[in-house]
């Protein structure tokens, strides 16, 4: 679109799977009648051969053929409608809706403000009662939330807004200001993405029990209301507040996610830290006496029940060496206490030195390193050290250590790359478990600033 | 997250009341509803955000002929999509060869802005295909 704008026509190419996303996009970027030419999906695993009968052929969706279309899009004479400037309003509905409880829920459910469980109705009520855990005026903007950030519009939201969806999600007002908290940073539960995001928020800090988090036995699981309604809300304020969860048009998640439901929302186990190791929201500069809130994003999650013959963690390791998912460059370790406390007899007197330890000695399965290291690949075949000597290893474990943080493709190599490993310790100490995943930090916020 | 023993009691299914040999009495002295249950009518708040205003963009003239013009062939990064354009331009050598395509990479993620690709289009070319992953 930049490019039409400086005045050169073109043909943007896509997929059929991205119909309804390509369309959206182009019409709440201004040009709803973008010529957009589309291609059969997916296009990644064709042949050269087979790319090139793709063009002979015919747009799947217009049944015209292909290539002409794309000339005509950039030759053909533009229509009254095309050249046509304003602006147009969005519709979001009317403010209030009226009905019988029933009525109500078949309404929300219907037009997808909802993640399809039952919700509080959200009556003026209510919402002035959520509005009480805050000492933030109604009408505050608070920021804004986009399914994509650059590629999908942002939208804008009030204090107001929020408390409307905390009261939907079930729940309290002493929980607003967490739900305020997570709203500010930004961050969507639910983002567009073909990969089907996971995401995970963490409490630290007093807030935990002042509003009785669960961060005991079951910890991740559906036994407290603040882990509960807080995750949910999330979710359901990312759809009504960010337009994002609209299946073909804001989201594609292939298979989805079962974590959207609830977001792993979490909270650290703070007083049962091994001596020395400090609360998560402290390793990223906040006070231990602040509330924080803090966002991971990813995708999943192996829980662990193994009783090894060898020390947790180097277990641990040898899992991080093998782990892989659509991530493969950073992971997350929830740790039960007893594995925590295990780790610090055996030396480990900070979480630090327990993810650097496994960013160090980590490796990479031969199979996984050459499927993302296509040019070491090459160089490997024309006799390249290390590369060379790598190839000879098979599928063994190459000596690449995947988690660290190696800033963007093209950046120049930091000299002191730091571990992408983080430690989070929670659980009730009925055994020694802990689970593992590609989730990889994102932001923290204060929550004590929504009191 | 602590749990109180009277509370412990009642989640395993024992009534702490029965324990404190306090009767379960049921209340008799409940209201009639004023309207038939599940009837009475409720107004509840939109919770939609605000959208932004959408500006509407003019579209580009069209050139009159491809013929010996200039067509940037641009990768959104996405995997395939270099391979795909690839197979474009020798459609165009074979097809119309009077046409000249050149490739290109946009830089960042695919709803990056380049500045530097938009500057070059706008020096050297004449239209633009851009096809997006996957």
């Amino acid at each position: 679109m930049q490019v039409e704008k400086m005045g050169f026509p073109t043909a943007p190419l896509v997929t059929i799977a991205f119909v309804g996303l390509a369309k959206s996009n182009a019409a709440s970027r201004g040009m709803p009648l973008e010529r957009i030419c589309f291609l059969p999906h997916p296009m990644t695993n064709k042949s050269d051969e087979e790319m090139y009968k793709v063009l002979e052929g015919n747009d799947p969706i217009s049944n015209k053929p292909l290539m002409p279309e794309i000339i005509a899009a950039l030759t053909q004479p533009l229509t009254a409608d095309e050249k046509k400037t304003g602006t147009i309003s969005p519709d979001i509905g009317p403010p209030t809706y009226v009905g019988t409880q029933d009525e109500l829920q078949r309404l929300y459910c219907d037009n997808n403000l909802t993640d399809y469980m039952p919700i509080i109705l959200p009556t003026e009520e209510k919402v002035e009662a959520m509005l009480k855990g805050t000492s933030h005026k109604p009408d505050e903007v608070i920021g804004k939330l986009s399914a994509a950030q650059g590629a999908l519009p942002s939208w804008t939201f009030t204090v107001r807004h929020v408390a409307i969806n905390a009261v939907m999600a079930g729940a309290s007002p002493e929980y607003f200001p967490v739900i305020l908290a997570i709203s500010a940073t930004g961050q969507p539960a639910l983002f567009s993405s073909t990969s089907s995001f996971s995401r995970m928020v963490l409490l630290n800090g007093p807030i935990s029990d002042q509003i009785k988090m669960n961060y005991g036995i079951g910890a991740m699981g559906p036994f407290a209301e603040p882990n509960a309604t807080i995750g949910r809300a999330w979710t359901i304020l990312s759809k009504n507040l960010g337009g994002c969860g609209v299946p073909g048009l804001t989201y594609l998640g292939t298979l989805g996610s079962n974590f959207n439901y609830n977001n792993l929302c979490i909270a650290e186990t703070e007083n049962r830290l091994p001596d020395g190791w400090k609360p998560f929201h402290v390793q990223k500069g906040f006070k231990p006496d602040e509330s924080v809130v803090s966002i991971f994003n990813g995708w999943s999650l192996n829980n662990v029940a193994w009783f090894p013959n060898m020390p947790y963690h180097e277990l641990i390791k040898n899992w991080l060496t093998h782990f892989f998912s659509f991530g493969t460059t950073a992971a997350t370790l929830l740790l039960d206490p007893t594995i925590a406390r295990e780790a610090k007899e055996k030396g480990f007197n900070s979480k630090e030195e327990l993810s650097d330890y496994w960013s160090k000695n980590s490796k990479t399965p031969g199979w996984l390193y050459w499927d993302t290291h296509q040019k070491e690949l090459k160089q490997a075949q024309e006799g390249v050290e290390p590369y060379a000597s790598y190839l000879k290893m098979g599928d063994g474990e190459i000596p690449f250590q995947r988690f660290y943080r190696r800033g963007r493709p093209g950046a120049p190599p930091d000299p002191n790359p730091k571990s992408s490993i983080e430690v989070i310790v929670m659980g009730g100490e009925t055994n020694t478990y802990w689970a593992g995943g590609d989730f990889s930090y994102v932001t923290s916020a204060s929550i004590d600033k929504w009191r | 997250m602590k749990i109180n023993r009277r509370k412990l009691l009642s989640l395993i299914g024992l009534s702490p009341a029965v324990l404190a040999g306090t009767p379960a009495v049921a209340d008799d002295k409940k209201k009639k509803p004023a309207v038939v249950r599940g009837q009475e009518k409720f107004e509840t708040l939109n919770p939609k955000g605000m959208p932004p205003a959408v500006q509407l963009v003019p579209m580009a003239p069209r050139l009159d002929t491809l013929d010996g013009k200039t067509v940037f062939l641009v990768s959104d990064g996405f995997a395939g999509a270099d391979r795909f354009l690839a197979q474009i331009a020798i459609w165009f050598q074979k097809n119309m060869p009077s046409v000249k395509t050149v490739y290109r990479l946009k830089a960042g993620a695919y709803f990056d802005d380049d500045p530097k690709l938009m500057a070059e289009i706008k020096a050297s070319g004449n239209a633009m295909i851009m096809a997006y992953g996957h």
